[in-house]
């Protein structure tokens, strides 16, 4: 849910990354709090387990700083990619204001992607919001796998709405500021 | 079914938040009051804020506060209206306000826990009144913030900072 203080000019909105395990979410946020502009960027925060997987969510504030007299946030979240933490998922996506879908390239993931793709669906429809009137983006990372599909038989089986959709090597940065850019748009876009 | 849902708080109700969260803090002697809305959004604090992070605060405690609803769930439970984090010196007490706002009181040792568990309560439904209002009534006050020139330029921010 959107925040808007009028008393205190603030706005704040939540953007979450959602995905597979290991797609790349939390990559995508650190690649983001390295490279941001300092003025921009809050403390990332990492809730993991022993083994550096994320056991709840990672979250990054970014502060626009002030625009016609009103400070507004960004608060960025990951939601733990593990099969294992549906539940944790649906918290965090409770919150959401935009929601950032991030595919693996690799060719093994294919099924994987799908999976995740409609539990994210499903999981929207029980929070009573429909992800086709929704902010929403999508993110083909890991474009420099060997073995990455294709962008077009992605976007074939996995981007039936037709959203917009990066490539993406989170861990070089391509890509990651243009998804990133293009959910804030759509956030502010239906605010 | 429902999209963005936004919440507009207006001067004069945040006046009367900023209202009960002063005397919940004078009368159990907190450290902090903070309310949130479930998503972790910081909406009012008040007491010593100091040099604490309390944006991370607000995320995590509503992080920890979701969970527990998960495990009410496994119980069998609706949920916990109340959680308790107790520490060497310092505590938190997390209250449910209706369905979708949580208010946190931290205090210290010298503060008894029942005391705070019955004025946060007291706290919650004054402040379940205001925040009804306030979500039946945000609609004019955002049109007056969210026009198309504030999206231009929010849009040009964005394009500034989030470069490669």
């Amino acid at each position: 849910m959107a925040l808007i203080n009028v008393a205190t000019r603030e706005i704040h909105c939540n953007i979450v990354y959602y995905g597979t395990g290991f797609c790349g979410k939390t990559t995508n946020l650190q690649y983001i709090h390295r490279h941001a502009r300092p003025e921009a960027r809050g403390k990332l925060l990492s809730i993991a387990t022993e083994s550096e997987r994320t056991l709840f969510f990672d979250f990054l504030p970014l502060d626009l700083g002030a625009v016609h007299g009103f400070r507004v946030r960004f608060h960025l979240y990951t939601v733990p990619g593990q099969v294992l933490y549906e539940r944790t998922r649906v918290a965090v996506l409770t919150g959401a204001d935009g929601v950032v879908l991030v595919m693996d390239s690799g060719a093994d993931k294919l099924e994987e992607n799908f999976q995740s793709l409609i539990e994210l669906e499903t999981n929207m429809r029980k929070l009573g919001k429909d992800l086709g009137n929704f902010p929403f983006v999508m993110q083909w990372n890991k474009r420099d796998l060997p073995d990455a599909v294709p962008v077009a038989t992605l976007d074939r089986y996995l981007n039936r709405r037709r959203v917009e959709a990066f490539d993406a090597v989170a861990t070089t940065g391509e890509g990651v500021f243009a998804t990133l850019r293009a959910i804030c748009k759509s956030v502010m876009a239906r605010l | 079914m429902e999209q963005l849902s936004n919440l507009v708080v207006s001067e004069g109700e945040l006046g009367n938040i900023a209202r009960v969260l002063g005397r919940l803090t004078l009368d159990t002697a907190a450290s902090h009051v903070l309310l949130l809305d479930k998503s972790g959004q910081l909406i009012a604090a008040q007491g010593q804020m100091g040099q604490r992070d309390l944006i991370a605060l607000g995320a995590l405690l509503a992080g920890a506060f979701s969970s527990s609803r998960h495990v009410a769930e496994i119980l069998g439970e609706t949920d916990f209206r109340h959680i308790l984090q107790q520490g060497l010196h310092e505590s938190i007490s997390t209250s449910l306000i209706g369905e979708q706002w949580l208010l946190v009181v931290v205090f210290d040792k010298q503060t008894h826990i029942g005391l705070v568990k019955v004025l946060a309560r007291k706290a919650a439904d004054e402040l379940e009144r205001v925040l009804e209002r306030v979500r039946a009534g945000g609609g004019r006050a955002k049109e007056q913030v969210i026009n198309v020139q504030f999206r231009n330029s929010v849009e040009n921010t964005i394009d500034l900072l989030f470069q490669d």
